[in-house]
C-alpha cells in the first residue's frame, strides 16, 4: 500500500494550514502514530515556510508542488519549487554564524529538521529544488470509508 | 486541541500566559505580537505556561526570543514553565534549553517569579 497526495501551495505562510491539515487527515486514516505525526508537522513546517520565505522575492504570488508520501514503513514529505537555489544541507547551525553576519535562513529550523526525520536530502533538478524528507514509523491501513 | 489558545491570568504581580494547541509559522506572530505587548504595557513578570501545548516550531521559539530579549530591555522577568516531553524535545533540538529561563511546574515558577505573591490572600 502507498498512498500518495499532491497540494498545489501559494507562497503566502497561511497555506502551511492547508497541507498541514492533510497531513493530519491521513494520520487519521492510515494510523500514523502521534510521535511520529508530530515530528512530520514541525519538520513539515519548516521546510514549508522555508520556501515561501526565501525562494521567491520578486513579490509576486507562486506555487510549488509538496507531495506526501504514505508507505507501509515510512512517510516521505518532498518539496517541488522553481525558486532560487537553496541547499538546506549546507546551512550553518544557528549558533555559528560569522559574527557580524546576518544568519542564513533557516538555520534553527534546519537542524530541528535534522534531529525529527530518518532521511533529509536536496536536490536541484532542471532549475527546480527537490526537498526530501523521511520519517520511518509503523503505518497501519487505511480505515475502510 | 490544535487551534492556538492564548489565555491571561494572573497571580498577584505575576501575569500568567497559557498557551495551547499548536504553535507554527501561521500562528507565532500572534504569541510574539501578545507577549511583546504585554512588556510593553508594562508587565514585570510574565510567566509563559507550555503545558497544553502540542508541539511549537522554530517561528515560536524566535517569538519567544523576541519576547525574552524585548524583556531584558525593559527589566522585566521573563519565564516558562511546564514543558511537557515532546515539546521539551523540540527545546532540547533547538539546543534551546540554556537560552529561557525554564521550570517544571507553574507553581515552581512562581515561587522564583514572586515568592510575596503566594503568600498573598
Amino acid at each position: 500500500m502507498i498512498h500518495a497526495v499532491d497540494v498545489r501551495v501559494r507562497n503566502d505562510v497561511s497555506d502551511i494550514g492547508i497541507v498541514r491539515d492533510i497531513l493530519d487527515s491521513l494520520a487519521r486514516e492510515f494510523h500514523i502514530p502521534l510521535e511520529a505525526l508530530t515530528q512530520l508537522q514541525v519538520a513539515l513546517d519548516e521546510v514549508v515556510s522555508n520556501v515561501i520565505k526565501y525562494s521567491w522575492d520578486d513579490g509576486e504570488q507562486h506555487e510549488f508542488l509538496v507531495r506526501i508520501t504514505v508507505r507501509p514503513d515510512r512517510v516521505d514529505l518532498e518539496i517541488f519549487d522553481d525558486g532560487r537555489e537553496f541547499d538546506p544541507m549546507t546551512a550553518p547551525s544557528p549558533n555559528h554564524a560569522p559574527e557580524g553576519q546576518r544568519h542564513r535562513p533557516g538555520g534553527l529550523g534546519i537542524r530541528m529538521i535534522k534531529e525529527l526525520v530518518d532521511h533529509f536530502s536536496y536536490e536541484r533538478i532542471d532549475g527546480r529544488n527537490h526537498t526530501t524528507l523521511s520519517k520511518t514509523c509503523k503505518v497501519g491501513t487505511a480505515i475502510q470509508k | 486541541m490544535n487551534a492556538l489558545s492564548i489565555v491571561q491570568t494572573r497571580a498577584g504581580d505575576v501575569c500568567i500566559v497559557t498557551l495551547s494547541g499548536r504553535i507554527d509559522s501561521t500562528n507565532a506572530n500572534d504569541v510574539k505580537d501578545e507577549l511583546t505587548r504585554l512588556i510593553s504595557s508594562g508587565e514585570k513578570s510574565i510567566l509563559v505556561d507550555l503545558g497544553a501545548v502540542r508541539y511549537l516550531t522554530s517561528a515560536a521559539f524566535r517569538a519567544l526570543l523576541v519576547a525574552t530579549h524585548e524583556a531584558d530591555h525593559q527589566a522585566a522577568n521573563f519565564a516558562l514553565c511546564s514543558l511537557g516531553g515532546q515539546v521539551r524535545e523540540l527545546f532540547e533540538m533547538g539546543g534551546l534549553l540554556e537560552v529561557f529561563a525554564i521550570h517544571n511546574s507553574r507553581e515552581e515558577a512562581l515561587k522564583q517569579l514572586g515568592g510575596s505573591v503566594l503568600r498573598a490572600p
